[in-house]
């Protein structure tokens, strides 16, 4: 007994039963408006009788050529709503509405390393984890990458999980835009991911330099290109005023 | 289920994208594009080579300012005539917080570009300044310069794009339609007509345009329909919008089921909107099919059955449009209108319905499916609604919904409104009915819990709590921490994030104590109902709804600090503020704890403004990205927050809080004063809040039952049996009290000011000229406000005046203020000042006396002197009357000091005055007398407060804890649910419990529970010992001052 139904901005002022719950983030103005005003068909309420919120899921299409892929950016379901599917009935609209509108390739979300009740249900829902993000949440614990493939990709290639872990700023440019924005609009945040993204590269170097031991000196090549587009991939703001 | 992005991470990462220059550069990041082009077009950059504008660029990427502006430096030594350089400049000189240097070098780049006719005029330099501009509140120097652009190169669109944006920007939907029609001729783009049309309906929605000009959009589409076609989805929703306000219903459902209508790709979707016109249009039974073919399609969609009963009943009211104050949360229960209907259509239609629901219960292969079973429901509510004599069928269907969907947590919020038809002691017979239900539980242990749980939360729902006895109460509070103790188990595997089975049990027991404490009013329970949530807080610390019930339990325990310290622990931000809020700042308005309420209001404001000032840039965004239904939408939602009645009374309460925290010293107030304009701002408010719409966006389903509103709180006055409780957020009276409210308070600054005016002028020139009582303009609009304040109150200046003269003699009793006591006082206060300086004839006003000192002198000794006399330590009387007394001490107190600083600064000799005249002398010496004994009385009211406070606060805390333990340990009464759950934590079971629960189990500890209350009970002290320590010795160095003169 459920609508489910375009989220729009009046929601926002009525979600607070599901927003309350701890695991759900409630994000600035400008987030939620943004998704809304870019991608109102991936943003979707579920409402119950006396027009109760139960849940909620936001996302996105992005990517290019065979990354063009749906991303979910959040997926809530209030305390009282819990244990009757609404999570995947919000996931599988999002995936047909990237599968039949969008025709992308995948659907991706990304997911703490330890919220296993999490990871378990994404699992049961088809998803599979694709790779290991370090230190994506906050410079603190890992994310993982899970993807779910859909009718466009016949050979399930967007779904083949790679064998290392990647660091954020190694995300294609889609995925990690909130990761890097944010990088520069904080001056704390700013510095903490500074440190953050030296300490990563010297650790994902490490790591690829034991692999080029026991491997080839391909590795090796691709060390050098890796840190050679950390350098120069930094967003630049200012080329936008 | 839990957000995959989940939260820390996300908040850093996001949190800080909220204003200003940082969003807008996220805006331009989101549609990347535009200014690259323009960047990169032949290399140069505002007509600079763009290698030598990267690092400047790279410096401000770095925040580098100072760095970057020396760059610039050295670029404007080679572009002295740069306006791109300059716009550079002043956008670095701005993140550098320096305003004022950065809006003179944008003025320098304005006059530049209006000045040079071959000056390179882009949209580059355009955008910068008018970032620089827009942080600096100036958006119409930003348009000008855009509209000086646009009239120079005519024919460039790019410019026109930014120029329309400025108008969005301004809300100026007039000329954001007039350029974007000059756009669509230019180019004929779908897009710019569209914004067009959008620009039209903002004009009819949120403007003055009237009705008429749709018409003009809908020409405007039909014209480029039949050219060119439409191409997007979103703009053949705008058409039917523009087409449903005229109620061109008809025309809408021909362009649907045209060409056009292929446009929306999801079948649903289009049936909503078939359904929809066709039901608006009257075609009910055409309406009601499609209706139908939507149930087939997705069995589950609530809304859609509704509105397929309301179209066989025919019933316009499920079509009912929102308005900007449409209630957020609207009432439970459908509208349906059925009086038209004869027996017969009623009979069929329903007959129709209910094989149809049939038949839906039969195709629905997922057994979970409610639908089917609520629309059963429905239409037995139906019945009962149209023949009165249906609630069997009604109760005998509630009871199948229940032995389906009884052990789930969202059953009574499901049957909540069909419960709301039956008479009561139908609801009573259903009770019992469920009650003999429960001997055949599940065998499924936490299928068996959850239907307990929802028998209790019916019981709790239909009011019958109220109707037990005593001794029943406490039996089933007893019970249900029984059935908690043992359900703990099954939550032993369970995640710790995760809820845990039977957590609303301890919800359901508090309710219960504080139900109990109402009627004894026996401390025990309520300290019982505390520990009781402690208790489920030490289990699993994320729970909030205990948070949210003990945030009002320490309020109204005087416990404040720890109710705020549950407060934050919700993270409440965002617009959560908006909507959550309401739990705590109406108890922080009245309470010492300044600096929390500081912190809480200029959050709370800066989150409004904040989206006030970005809302258009989001408004732009939708535009650019074509999603021209959300255009309307963010408009009409930033109107929505505008009005909303918190943020109204928030703007006021902010500086009034800062008025409170400045009256020790007038030198300070006036400085306060000074940047409130003299309070001329709050004056218009009082004068315009009556014709303005409010919005209620408080979501008050989270508060507890004994205070559904901000406004009331059931534990103040006697028990009385409640069996409905309503948590409705607008009604016509919340509204009323909130203009109220708003109206009198914003005349607070304003009548301060003028107080201390009145104060200080007194005696100006009266050296010289007899009769020129300082001046005239400041006791004539004293004297206006003082006739507004006392009209709100609901008398004549005269009459009020009379009040409380006879209430100061002692003539009445104070009663007669009734709750609007702090305003009689705060209104005989201003009275005084205005008296002193004063040349109405009237009675009280310029007679120059002592008497309106007395007035004032006697009404704040006798009234605070009277609370103290009836308080006891807080630890014994929850709530009580402490609240009022920070109020009266902040509020009319403190203002009173104001006018004693104010007379004593101007009784003083001061060496540029000329020698005074005897009458003057006489007058003065009358006036130091006044002055002295208010000094005098004031000092000592406050001395008694600060000792009150004192004497609690020394009370040693270990007696205090006693006292508050060992009310849950005598024989009889409270104490039997907490002996339960102490029983459990002393010995837990660690085999059935699991670790982490037995760990927890072995860390409760209730002394410490009782420790935080006194604490927290003392900080409140402590704070408003405070408070009246600093005005004591402000009053005595005055009283030194004084004793000079």
């Amino acid at each position: 007994m459920t609508t489910i139904r375009r989220f729009c901005c009046n929601d926002l002022l009525r979600f607070a039963s599901v927003n309350l719950d701890h695991l759900t983030e409630t994000f600035n103005m400008s987030f939620y408006m943004t998704y809304l005003a870019r991608w109102p068909d991936y943003f979707h309420v579920a409402e119950g009788p006396g027009n109760r919120i139960m849940g909620y899921i936001m996302g996105k299409v992005e990517g290019q050529g065979e990354s063009w892929h749906g991303h979910v950016t959040a997926v809530t379901v209030a305390p009282e709503y819990r244990r009757q599917q609404l999570a995947k009935k919000l996931m599988n609209l999002l995936e047909d509405i990237s599968d039949k509108i969008d025709k992308a390739y995948f659907v991706d979300l990304f997911v703490r390393a330890s919220n296993t009740p999490a990871i378990k249900m994404y699992e049961k829902l088809g998803y599979v984890i694709y790779r290991r993000v370090l230190r994506y949440y906050s410079g603190e614990e890992d994310g993982l990458d899970m993807r779910k493939a859909l009718s466009r990709d016949v050979e399930k290639k967007s779904i083949i999980p790679l064998k290392r872990p990647v660091t954020p700023d190694e995300l294609e440019d889609g995925i990690s835009e909130s990761f890097r924005y944010a990088k520069h609009v904080d001056k704390k945040m700013f510095l903490v991911m500074n440190t953050f993204n030296v300490f990563s590269v010297v650790v994902t170097f490490i790591f690829h330099c034991t692999l080029y031991l026991y491997n080839s000196w391909i590795m090796l090549l691709y060390n050098v290109i890796l840190l050679y587009k950390l350098q120069y991939s930094e967003f630049s703001l200012s080329k936008y005023f | 289920m839990r957000s995959p992005n989940s939260k820390k991470a996300k908040t850093k990462r996001l949190e800080s994208i909220r204003s200003g220059i940082q969003y807008l550069i996220a805006i331009l990041r989101l549609q990347p594009g535009i200014k690259q082009k323009m960047a990169s077009k032949l290399g140069l950059a505002g007509g600079i080579p763009e290698r030598r504008v990267r690092p400047i660029w790279d410096a401000i990427d770095s925040r580098q300012f100072k760095n970057a502006l020396k760059l610039t430096t050295t670029l404007l030594s080679k572009h002295p005539h740069s306006p791109y350089a300059l716009a550079l400049k002043a956008l670095i000189l701005e993140r550098m917080g320096k305003p004022d240097e950065a809006l003179s070098v944008c003025l320098n780049a304005k006059e530049l570009l209006y000045k040079n006719e071959s000056l390179l005029m882009d949209d580059l330099t355009l955008s910068t300044l008018q970032i620089v501009f827009q942080r600096l509140d100036h958006l119409e120097l930003a348009t000008s310069c855009y509209e000086h652009a646009c009239g120079k190169f005519p024919n460039n669109l790019e410019l026109m794009m930014g120029l329309f944006n400025c108008y969005v920007r301004e809300y100026s939907f007039v000329k954001q339609q007039q350029t974007a029609i000059k756009m669509y001729k230019l180019v004929g783009e779908e897009r710019f007509l569209l914004w067009a049309v959008c620009s039209i309906q903002l004009q009819v929605l949120c403007g003055n345009g009237g009705e008429k000009l749709l018409l003009l959009a809908e020409g405007l589409l039909k014209k480029h329909v039949a050219s060119h076609g439409l191409h997007e989805p979103e703009a053949l929703i705008v058409y039917f919008s523009i087409l449903e306000q005229q109620a061109k219903y008809g025309d809408a459902l021909d362009i649907l089921g045209g060409k056009l209508g292929s446009l929306l790709m999801i079948e649903v979707d289009k049936l909503r909107i078939q359904g929809k016109l066709l039901a608006r249009a009257g075609d009910y039974a055409a309406a009601a099919n499609v209706y139908q073919k939507i149930l087939e399609l997705c069995g589950d969609d609530w809304e859609a059955f509704l509105h397929y009963l309301g179209c066989l009943f025919e019933d316009e009211s499920s079509w009912a449009s929102e308005t900007i104050n449409t209630p957020i949360n609207p009432p439970k229960y459908v509208e349906c209108k059925l009086t038209h209907l004869t027996d017969e259509v009623f009979n069929s239609c329903v007959e129709n319905a209910s094989a149809f629901v049939q038949k839906l219960q039969a195709e629905a292969s997922n057994d979970s499916l409610r639908n089917p079973c609520l629309a059963h429901l429905e239409i037995e509510r139906r019945k009962c609604l149209f023949r009165k004599n249906n609630d069997d069928n009604l109760v005998e269907a509630l009871l199948q919904y229940y032995s389906r969907f009884g052990h789930l947590a969202c059953f009574t919020s499901d049957v909540e409104a069909f419960l709301q038809v039956l008479p009561p002691e139908k609801k009573m017979e259903f009770l019992d009915k469920l009650m003999k239900n429960s001997n055949s539980l599940s065998v499924v242990p936490t299928r068996a819990l959850g239907q307990s749980i929802t028998l209790l939360k019916t019981q709790e729902l239909i009011g019958n709590m109220f109707n037990l006895s005593v001794a029943e109460l406490e039996g089933s509070a007893v019970q249900m921490a029984e059935l908690y103790c043992k359900s703990l188990p099954l939550s032993k595997d369970l995640d710790p994030q995760e809820s845990m089975h039977g957590e609303e049990l301890l919800s359901i027991v508090c309710n219960v104590l504080v139900q109990l404490f109402w009627r004894t009013r026996d401390l025990g329970y309520f300290i019982e109902a505390i520990m009781v949530l402690e208790f489920g807080l030490t289990i699993r610390r994320y729970t909030f709804q205990y948070k949210i019930l003990l945030l009002h339990l320490y309020s109204y325990f005087g416990a404040l600090p720890l109710a705020y310290e549950r407060y934050k622990s919700l993270d409440v931000k965002n617009i959560l503020m908006e909507t959550v809020s309401h739990h705590i700042l109406p108890q922080m308005l009245a309470s010492p704890l300044w600096a929390d309420l500081s912190n809480l209001l200029k959050d709370y404001l800066k989150f409004m403004d904040d989206h006030f000032r970005e809302s258009a840039d989001l408004t732009f965004l939708a535009y650019r990205h074509r999603n021209y239904s959300k255009v309307i939408e963010f408009v009409q939602f930033k109107e929505r927050l505008q009005h909303s009645n918190q943020y109204l009374v928030a703007r006021v309460e902010a500086p009034i809080l800062q008025l409170k925290q400045g009256a020790d010293n007038i030198e300070e107030e006036e400085s306060i004063l000074e940047s409130l304009k003299c309070g001329a701002d709050f004056i218009e408010l009082s004068n315009e809040i009556g014709s303005k719409s409010l919005t209620f966006n408080e979501d008050f389903q989270s508060r507890p039952w004994w205070t559904p509103t901000t406004e009331k709180n059931y534990l103040l006055g006697p028990f009385e049996g409640i069996s409905y409780r309503p948590k409705e957020n607008l009604t016509k009276e919340r509204e009323e009290n909130v203009r109220g409210f708003i109206e009198r308070k914003s005349l607070l600054p304003r009548m301060i000011y003028l107080s201390i005016q009145s104060a200080s002028v007194l005696y100006k020139d009266n050296s010289e000229i007899n009769d020129s009582l300082a001046d005239p303009k400041i006791s004539t609009e004293l004297k206006v406000l003082l006739e507004r304040y006392a009209k709100m109150l609901g008398f004549s200046l005269n009459d009020a005046i009379d009040v409380v003269v006879g209430v100061s003699r002692g003539l009445k009793s104070y009663e007669v203020f009734g709750s609007d006591v702090i305003d009689w006082l705060n209104f005989a206060v201003f009275f005084n000042a205005w008296s002193l300086n004063s040349h109405d004839s009237g009675r009280q006003g310029g007679e120059r006396t002592p008497g309106s000192w007395h007035v004032v002198n006697s009404l704040l000794e006798n009234y605070i002197l009277g609370k103290l006399r009836s308080m006891g330590p807080l630890i014994q009387s929850p709530q009580g009357d402490l609240p009022i007394l920070v109020k009266l001490v902040t509020e009319p107190l403190a203002w009173h000091g104001l006018v004693i600083q104010a007379c004593v600064r101007t009784c003083l000799p001061s060496g540029k005055k000329k020698k005074k005249s005897g009458s003057t002398d006489q007058s003065i010496s009358l006036l130091s007398n006044a002055v002295r004994d208010a000094i005098q009385s004031l000092c000592s009211v406050l001395e008694e407060v600060a000792k009150w406070s004192q004497d609690q606060i020394k009370s040693p805390e270990d007696n205090k804890i006693d006292l508050l333990v060992s009310s849950l340990k005598r024989n009889g009464g409270a104490g039997k649910v907490f002996n339960i759950l102490e029983t459990l934590a002393s010995s837990p079971n660690e085999t059935e419990l699991g670790d982490r629960i037995s760990q927890a189990l072995r860390s409760w500890s209730p002394v410490d529970v009782g420790r935080k209350i006194v604490t927290g009970q003392c900080r409140v002290l402590s704070e408003f010992w405070r408070i009246c320590e600093s005005k004591i010795k402000s009053l005595k160095t005055l009283k030194q001052q004084i004793a000079l003169v």
